[in-house]
């Protein structure tokens, strides 16, 4: 045989082949229309199901992206002694920048202290009466930032050598609770990832047993496509493609929820932080999620679709009861 | 086309449908298997679809053996085969149309190719004007030619037919049968199994008898018995 025929011949079948994926794929969509309230349910548990653990990731995410004034969090603040001078807080301030490379270090002698404290307290008045000025210098350490472990071990560093200088009074840093911050968003992503493993599942069961009704109803027509010649292939494809159409379905709910929510919760959560200070808004679940979303969802509903088809078609196999 | 070189067939339970049945039909000839019920004959077409395997013994069909053909062939098998059955097998939700053009469907033929062949099937069994209708709509012996199309409509080498006369009257049945001689004086071989011993003998083809499961004799056609 030539090559030419040879290519023909795969030509023809490729044809053949996407011919009949055609016909499966625009009459199991068609199946779906014709039922639709059934449809719009099944759609529905899937969107809610798959919305769950996305909705928690978005939330962690947002939490994440706030960023939670990571800086002033983990900045240390250093009190010298009374009776240091500015030359020595100086050299420990160089000393520092040379050893450890801190993202900053801001120096407040006790006069700007004194400033701040005038306008922040409304003393003014009352602090006149003072013969001299009792605040110590202060000194404002802050770690370079970037992931929250090295972060930690930074700060670690930072403060154990703050520790060993002599004319240091006092070091104080928040550090503690940003780290048990950084840790419960561990948890929050070990339960997203373990919400998403269970609801993945129930993805699948779901579409599992309704395509498990929808074979059973069609149990005579699979029977005479057998009998007629359609292979397994040919059988299982309607089923597969409507499997799949469920899933991108709850997948598009999903990310329709997502968005709603998102556009529900933003203003009254900018109002709540805007009360703290800081300006904020909701990120949504964006491009790449969404094809993510989209597309895992339909393999999960082609899963769904192929674990309940296969069951059926051994039924059909050689010596089974086809055409009793 | 067909070869059975010592047949049995036990069904789990140890019920024995066919025992030690050898015979061989040519290609382009028309047979007719009768027997009593119970006697095999469904059996029998199962075997030659490929819907069972035989317990011992070889079958044969268009040279290839059917006894060591793997399960995943057996689709390929049946489209290389027509089959009628007494009760029709028609999709009740599927037009007359899209009934007859399922096994073009399966093989994946263009549309404007499965739409020529769907009406060129109908017209040989005289149901042109009936394309769109539904089957439930149509006469017993319509459906049945209906289902006769749907075998025809890929050009298969082998037909076979299980009772396709079971529901009808004595002239659609001749008009049936007349049909299928047709067919096979067009080039396809064609199994017929009908206990319709009248008709049988007035067609004057071969004719295989079984009973008990066993062949009990095999009249040669054309000697008007």
């Amino acid at each position: 045989m030539s090559s030419d025929t040879w290519l023909r011949r795969i030509r023809l079948k490729n044809r053949a082949w996407l011919r009949r994926h055609s016909y499966s794929f625009f009459s199991s969509l068609g199946v779906l229309l014709k039922h639709k309230i059934g449809t719009l349910m099944t759609v529905m548990v899937l969107g809610i199901a798959m919305f769950l653990p996305l909705g928690l990731y978005m939330t962690l995410t947002n939490l994440e992206g706030m960023n939670l004034r990571q800086d002033e969090w983990s900045a240390i603040t250093v009190f010298f002694k009374s009776g240091t001078t500015q030359k020595d807080v100086n050299r420990v301030a160089a000393e520092l920048d040379e050893r450890l490379n801190p993202e900053a270090v801001v120096i407040i002698s006790p006069t700007e202290g004194m400033a701040d404290f005038r306008d922040a307290s409304g003393f003014g008045e009352s602090l006149d009466m003072l013969e001299e000025n009792p605040l110590p210098w202060v000194m404002q350490v802050s770690p370079q930032s970037g992931p929250t472990e090295q972060v930690e071990a930074h700060v670690g560093e930072l403060i154990g050598y703050l520790q060993s200088v002599d004319s240091i009074e006092v070091t104080q840093f928040d550090y503690k609770w940003l780290q048990r911050l950084g840790r419960m968003m561990e948890l929050g992503q070990a339960a997203v990832t373990v919400l998403m493993l269970l609801f993945g599942l129930a993805v699948v069961v779901v579409v599992a047993n309704t395509i498990r009704l929808d074979v059973a109803s069609h149990a005579e027509e699979i029977e005479i496509l057998a009998l007629v010649g359609a292979g397994n292939a040919f059988v299982r494809q309607p089923f597969l493609y409507t499997g799949l159409w469920y899933g991108l379905m709850g997948g598009l709910l999903a990310v329709l929820l997502l968005s709603l929510t998102t556009l529900y919760l933003g203003g009254p959560l900018g109002l709540l932080l805007e009360t703290y200070g800081t300006v904020f808004s909701l990120r949504g679940l964006g491009f790449n999620n969404t094809l993510w979303v989209l597309s895992g969802g339909s393999f999960l509903g082609w899963l769904g679709a192929w674990v309940s088809v296969q069951r059926y078609l051994r039924r059909l196999k050689v010596g089974g009861r086809l055409g009793r | 086309m067909i070869k059975f070189e010592r047949v049995s067939k036990l069904y789990p339970g140890g019920s024995r449908a066919l025992a030690d049945v050898s015979f061989q039909i040519e290609p382009g000839s028309m047979v007719f298997l009768t027997g009593h019920s119970g006697a095999g004959k469904s059996t029998l077409l199962r075997l030659v679809m490929m819907l069972e395997r035989a317990s011992r013994g070889k079958v044969i069909v268009n040279g290839r053996n059917l006894s060591n053909c793997p399960d995943r062939l057996a689709p390929a098998v049946r489209r290389s085969t027509g089959m009628i059955f007494q009760d029709h097998k028609l999709l009740k939700d599927k037009t007359v149309a899209d009934n007859v053009a399922l096994p073009l469907m399966i093989a994946g033929l263009k549309y404007s190719d499965i739409r020529k062949r769907v009406r060129a099937a109908l017209d040989k069994v005289g149901l042109l004007d009936k394309e769109h209708a539904w089957p439930l709509t149509l006469s017993g012996g319509e459906q049945q030619r209906v289902g006769i199309a749907r075998a025809i409509v890929s050009m298969p080498p082998l037909l076979l037919a299980d009772e396709p006369t079971g529901n009808l009257d004595p002239n659609l049945s001749r008009e049936l049968f007349s049909l299928f001689a047709q067919i096979s004086e067009q080039g396809a071989t064609v199994l017929v199994a009908s206990h319709d011993l009248e008709l049988i003998r007035l067609t004057r083809k071969r004719v295989l008898v079984l009973s008990n499961g066993r062949l009990a004799d095999d009249i040669p056609a054309s000697d008007g018995l």
